[in-house]
């Protein structure tokens, strides 16, 4: 078990999502950044779809009540075990009674805490995601509160190679920055797909869209990220029909500035589509805090697919090394 | 603000990024094509590697197991699928719900009216006429779109999204109608929109609870009739 001592709002028990309840359109939830979560549950061992903690806001203070393993990934917090520093990335054993201490981060927007077994809230719907929008999920369907106990799954106890725990090779060292002609070094750069109004667009907005930087407004969040940059506009505006809608997708309303829906995004919509991160890089977007500057590069089909096969190959990569410095105490 | 609907003039099938396909049906929006699009979802969900699926208006999502399906063939596959697809009529169950037209809770009504170049009353008039069908699920759990708005309220979109008491509200855009859910208990008592809030309905039903058999009071293809209640100013 874990005990909340301290948190702001908006910290969350997330999994990998929530799918196939769209027909009550129910949307997917799940964490913003999942590679980070993932790779916390694989350097850990857990299932893949095991829940963890997602953090947007600091400073926060957990209390472990059991003798368990935690990995920390993510954005760096800063964080603290009992005062001494954990570094970002990283896989330790911790002991009941121990503190630990996350401050807001530099870079990066979200943290994540995984933890050997899982956070074992209810499953509701296949998952333990908190639907934060319809009120479910999660510890009660809401944001963690101080004072919150969260249960955590048991599993056979890890014995750690050395004591300290070890550390995992974080994303974006493993996967490099994408390339983008005008993009500069502090811009993220997000490979995306066409979407079905791309054509409407005139050329001057086409241009705008893969060429200009757009910044992330202060309205992001986890349902969608306002963008703001160069109007853009349809050559012929027509009214369209509501639509069941993914998160990634890029649509620009009659403001002309782009919105891109994340997982708490709307499950359906109808303003014009423009294009679709490839989900290999919504993990890029996840880390991008309000401020920072985004371009857009244009692939297909088959390059999404070798970005997942690239991200896969990391996960596996962390899977095998872990293993290396841990091992399952046998009962 | 445009006053026109992208009609299709063939069906197409258009991928969304990396995840899935939709599928657009072509034409004016009509029931006979929605009862088609619910018997294509029934059939897709039966196909390996599907992940989810959500119709829409005259369209479906269709979210793949990337890893699990070749894309290029399930889009060829789902457009064949379409082409052949009969429609299996459903006459679902009707709702009635009691609508409190204008005033606060309808605060969208006069401008409604104004833009029709009507009196509030006439609007009124042609929403509660009309027999609506639930065709797709909307954005979150509730009652879905709604089709069956009379041509003459046709209203576009609002170009800037406004705040709006949320809670049993009756709104319109583009041909298309909805009716929203209760607030939550602890929810918010204000919501952004873009669509026209012409009334309210107090004692909405609750639409969506997990601790019911089933979890949703409705079903696509049921049918909901608003009756009015009052006008106010």
């Amino acid at each position: 078990m874990i005990e909340v001592s301290q948190t702001p709002p908006l910290n969350t028990v997330q999994d990998l999502g929530r799918f196939g309840y769209r027909r009550y359109g129910i949307g997917s939830a799940g964490a913003m950044d999942r590679l980070a979560l993932a790779v916390g549950n694989c350097a850990l061992g857990n299932a893949s779809g095991a829940a963890g903690i997602e953090f947007q806001l600091f400073p926060v203070m957990l209390k472990f009540r059991v003798d368990t393993a935690i990995a920390i990934t993510g954005a760096d917090c800063a964080a603290t075990l009992d005062s001494l520093p954990v570094p970002p990335f990283w896989v330790t054993p911790v002991a009941a009674g121990q503190t630990l201490r996350l401050e807001a981060p530099k870079t990066g927007a979200r943290t994540y805490l995984c933890i050997a077994g899982g956070i074992d809230v209810p499953e509701i719907l296949g998952s333990r995601s908190t639907q934060m929008r319809d009120g479910f999920g999660g510890l009660s369907g809401r944001q963690l509160q101080p004072g919150d106990i969260l249960p955590t799954g048991s599993r056979p106890a890890l014995r750690f190679r050395d004591s300290f725990g070890f550390g995992i090779e974080p994303p974006d060292s493993a996967l490099p920055p994408n390339a983008h002609d005008w993009a500069t070094d502090s811009d993220i750069v997000l490979r995306v797909i066409a979407a079905a109004e791309h054509d409407q667009f005139d050329s001057a907005s086409i241009k705008a869209f893969r060429t200009t930087a757009w910044t992330i407004t202060p309205q992001s969040n986890r349902m969608g990220y306002r963008l703001a940059g160069t109007s853009l506009k349809r050559s012929d505006p027509t009214e369209m029909r509501s639509q069941a809608i993914v998160q990634g997708v890029v649509q620009v309303p009659p403001s002309g500035q782009p919105i891109v829906q994340l997982a708490d995004g709307n499950s359906a919509g109808g303003y014009p589509k423009l294009a679709y991160v490839i989900q290999a890089d919504l993990w890029r977007l996840a880390q991008a805090s309000p401020g920072r500057t985004l371009r857009f590069a244009l692939v297909s089909l088959d390059d999404a697919r070798r970005a997942r096969a690239e991200q896969a190959a990391y996960l596996k990569d962390v899977s095998r090394m872990s293993g290396y410095c841990r091992s399952q105490v046998q009962a | 603000m445009s006053g026109r609907i992208t009609i299709l003039n063939q069906p197409r099938v258009t991928y969304c990024g990396d995840q899935g396909l939709l599928l657009e049906a072509a034409g004016d929006l009509e029931l006979a094509t929605q009862e088609r699009i619910w018997a294509l979802n029934e059939q897709v969900l039966e196909w390996g590697g599907v992940l989810d699926t959500q119709p829409g208006m005259n369209s479906l999502l269709v979210l793949l197991d990337p890893d699990a399906n070749d894309v290029t063939e399930c889009r060829d596959r789902l457009l064949r699928a379409w082409k052949e697809v009969r429609s299996t009529a459903r006459k679902g169950k009707l709702l009635e719900v009691g609508v409190v037209y204008g005033g606060e809770g309808g605060c969208d009504l006069v401008d409604v009216a104004r833009y029709h170049r009507v009196d509030p009353a006439e609007i009124v008039k042609l929403h509660a006429n009309a027999e609506y069908t639930i065709f797709a699920p909307g954005v979150s759990p509730g009652f879905g779109y709604l089709f069956g708005l009379d041509r003459r309220l046709f209203i576009p979109r609002r170009d800037v999204p406004v705040m709006r008491k949320v809670g049993g509200v009756v709104s319109i855009a583009g041909a298309q109608a909805i009716l929203g859910p209760p607030r939550k208990p602890d929810g918010a008592d204000l919501g952004p929109t873009g669509w026209h809030v012409i009334g309210r309905v107090p004692d909405v039903p609750v639409a969506f609870d997990l601790a019911r058999d089933p979890m949703s009071l409705v079903s696509l293809g049921d049918r909901i009739r608003f009756r009015v209640e009052r006008i106010e100013k």
